[in-house]
């Protein structure tokens, strides 16, 4: 009850409402240029879901097709809070060993060799052996014994299979882990964690519940503009729009594989390498030349003979 | 969800909260997975945001009450029908697919209270009359659902879906487990576990192959060549979705549409409203290679993967372009891991395949198998798990 008393009087009060909605508008956009300022073009929603995620202390569950930037979210994220990054890459089979901590059995046992010759009693070996000397931190452990509050990116939690899911839920609810031979591992500090998603695997209602979701789309034209000029500032401007229009066409057609952002990145430098400065229709053979850097499949590939190239650069 | 006391404070304080508050449940209505606690959530994120800026309160509720895609995309919609007044919701950005927007109404009043069963019929037939691929050939009439709940067969149906489920419980993938009896060594654990017997290894681990459930799509043509079989196909539908998780079940006929939530839908009689909304064409002709490729352009990529089986219900009558079929076919088999088709005609002793849809799947079927009742499904089980495999 206190909360929504509390709430009540802060939040809906009329002036405090506006300057608290003033606030934030501001603190989005510092936000987004902060974001800017380390590489990354960020939607206001996008930066106004981070600073909830900050605010709340929950993960943040991202998901989008392949290519458009969920990692580089996190990273950007990390640079802006100088944070440092922990990234966990998941993969089928990942188990706890990987993930979270594994003793250091070799050393353990030469150890063990050397203790053989040492007076000291049972006991006190053994507490010797199963010390935090031994111990591999492992990233989730790493992420929950930092001084300082890192970003800790889970990439592509959806190659995991579910059994490690439940033990990650464990981890984002307590910020404990239990390792049986030294005892809990409590949080020193909270990381901002930061999760993508594939979709190869629906992932459980238990991880989306605990989770802010953002859906991140394929940029549009004037948002991926401002990445390439970002990132490949040696293209000229006029270049620079014309690969972007052209990739904007590219991703409405039927492909098997539609080109994510970097693709876009490397076929300007593939484009700039080749020496070719302006996109036109009678350069369609030369620029076919480059088109191994946006298309990525054989059959995808086939589609675009001289005429489509042609086609689509005359309307670029 | 608020207390006595809070109600008797009636200020503006309490009357946006209850507001608020009411928009969880406007979203539990139109089937989002939200609960009390995210209520709380949302309560905690006003009190640190405001709620006076339209465009961060939109984007905070986003964030904290979608779950998944889907629901990420009818959001606006939503939130435009419950916080905005009817005048202003021009500004609705409505690219979803169509099908996907099935907004329950009378989100302007205290929308709290609304429920599925609400959603009017009329008003989706008038909606897939105005527009969004509908064409002379879909049938308009409503369909009577309400066979789906009729117990006589769906027992027997459901101990045979049972049994398909368990036997896809058992499906091993290459990727190895540790495990207490196993095929092969595991090394690194068995050194590891040395470590407390001085680096003896006394105990050995193990590493066996681990078992894995595939995803299942399931397609179900309900055209009108197709009348005699779609309630058993739905009711088979179900029932699978009932036992398995990760099962995902579409039905077609010019237009594709899912029906896998509907069909999870606990409480049957919700579940046969949802189906009527859903249903709209139901007994119509037949495009298939639209329907795929509609299937694959939005579905396809999230849902397809390399470890999903999918499974077309559908006699192969089809009025669309073969040429398009075959194309949708082919992008859909190389997504998939296999591709089932069960065709109920294929009992009949002097069945060829001569329809024509029929004739152009043919090249990309894993397995095209007999499927009109309950026995020929059973007899077909081995081979389609085997296939599955």
């Amino acid at each position: 009850m206190g909360r929504f008393c509390r709430l009540a009087a802060r939040s809906f009060g009329q002036e405090k409402g506006v300057t608290l909605a003033a606030d934030r508008t501001a603190d989005i956009a510092g936000l987004q240029g902060q974001l800017e300022a380390a590489g990354y073009i960020a939607e206001a929603s996008l930066a106004a879901t981070l600073l909830l995620t900050l605010d709340l202390g929950r993960p943040l569950l991202v998901e989008g097709d392949a290519g458009v930037g969920k990692t580089e979210i996190a990273k950007a994220f990390a640079t802006v809070r100088s944070a440092r990054l922990i990234r966990l890459q998941c993969y089928e089979g990942l188990d706890v060993h990987a993930a979270m901590y594994e003793w250091n059995y070799q050393r353990q046992l030469l150890a063990i060799k050397l203790l053989e010759q040492d007076d000291r009693p049972l006991a006190a070996k053994e507490k010797d052996i199963f010390s935090e000397t031994y111990l591999l931190k492992r990233p989730l452990l790493e992420a929950i014994s930092c001084d300082e509050p890192p970003v800790l990116l889970i990439d592509e939690v959806d190659r995991a299979d579910e059994a490690f899911e439940a033990y990650l839920l464990e981890l984002l609810s307590d910020f404990q882990i239990s390792i049986p031979e030294l005892g809990t591992v409590h949080a020193i500090t909270r990381p901002l964690v930061i999760i993508t998603s594939n979709g190869t695997r629906e992932l459980s209602d238990a991880l989306r519940r605990r989770c802010l979701y953002q859906f991140i789309e394929y940029p549009d034209f004037a948002k991926e503009l401002a990445i390439v000029k970002i990132k490949a500032p040696q293209a000229a401007d006029q270049l620079a729009r014309q690969v972007v229009a052209f990739v904007q066409q590219v991703r409405r057609m039927e492909l098997q594989k539609k080109p994510g952002i970097a693709e876009t990145l490397d076929w300007t430098a593939a484009l700039l390498h080749m020496g070719i400065t302006v996109i036109n229709d009678d350069g369609a053979e030369r620029i076919i030349d480059t088109l191994s850097a946006l298309i990525k499949t054989r059959d995808d590939r086939t589609g675009f003979t001289p005429d489509v190239v042609a086609r689509i650069a005359a309307t670029c | 969800m608020l207390t006595i006391e809070a109600a008797e404070r009636s200020d503006v304080g309490t009357d946006l909260l209850t507001r608020l508050a009411g928009f969880t449940a406007f979203l539990h209505g139109n089937g989002y997975g939200v609960s009390a606690a995210d209520t709380v959530d949302i309560v905690d994120a006003a009190a640190q945001t405001g709620i006076l800026n339209q465009a961060i309160l939109r984007w905070n509720l986003k964030s904290l009450l979608c779950k998944r895609f889907e629901e990420w995309q009818r959001f606006d919609a939503l939130f435009d029908a419950y916080f905005l007044p009817p005048n202003k919701c021009v500004f609705v950005q409505r690219d979803a697919a169509p099908g996907t927007e099935e907004v329950t109404s009378g989100g302007n009043d205290d929308g709290a209270h609304e429920s599925p069963a609400t959603a009017k019929h009329g008003e989706a037939d008038a909606a897939a009359a105005a527009g969004h691929g509908a064409s002379r050939e879909e049938n308009l009439s409503s369909t009577d659902f309400s066979e789906l709940n009729q117990a006589d067969q769906a027992r027997k149906v459901e101990a045979l879906m049972r049994r398909l489920a368990r036997r896809l419980k058992h499906l091993v993938v290459r990727r190895e487990v540790r495990s207490q009896r196993g095929r092969r060594l595991d090394l690194q654990s068995t050194i590891r576990q040395s470590v407390s017997t001085g680096g003896t290894p006394l105990r050995f681990a193990w590493k066996t192959r681990r078992r894995v459930r595939p995803r299942l799509v399931l397609l179900l043509d309900v055209s009108r060549s197709m009348n005699a079989y779609s309630f058993f196909y739905l009711r088979l539908a179900r029932a699978l979705c009932n036992e398995l998780k990760d099962v995902h079940c579409f039905i077609f006929h010019t237009r594709i549409t899912s029906v896998a939530e509907a069909l999870r839908d606990p409480d049957p009689w919700r579940a046969q409203e949802r189906l009527n909304v859903l249903a709209v064409g139901w007994g119509g002709g037949t495009r298939i290679g639209e329907c795929l490729q509609e299937f694959n352009r939005v579905q396809g990529s999230r849902l397809v993967h390399s470890r999903t089986g999918v499974i077309i219900f559908s006699d192969g009558y089809d009025t669309g372009d073969t040429a398009l079929l075959a194309d949708a076919l082919g992008t859909l088999r190389r997504r998939a891991r296999r591709m089932i088709w069960l065709n109920p005609l294929l009992n009949q002793p002097d069945f060829t395949p001569v329809a024509r849809g029929m004739r152009t799947a043919m090249p990309y079927l894993d397995l095209l198998a007999p499927g009109g009742d309950l026995a020929a499904i059973e007899r077909v089980l081995p081979q389609l798990i085997e296939s599955l495999q």
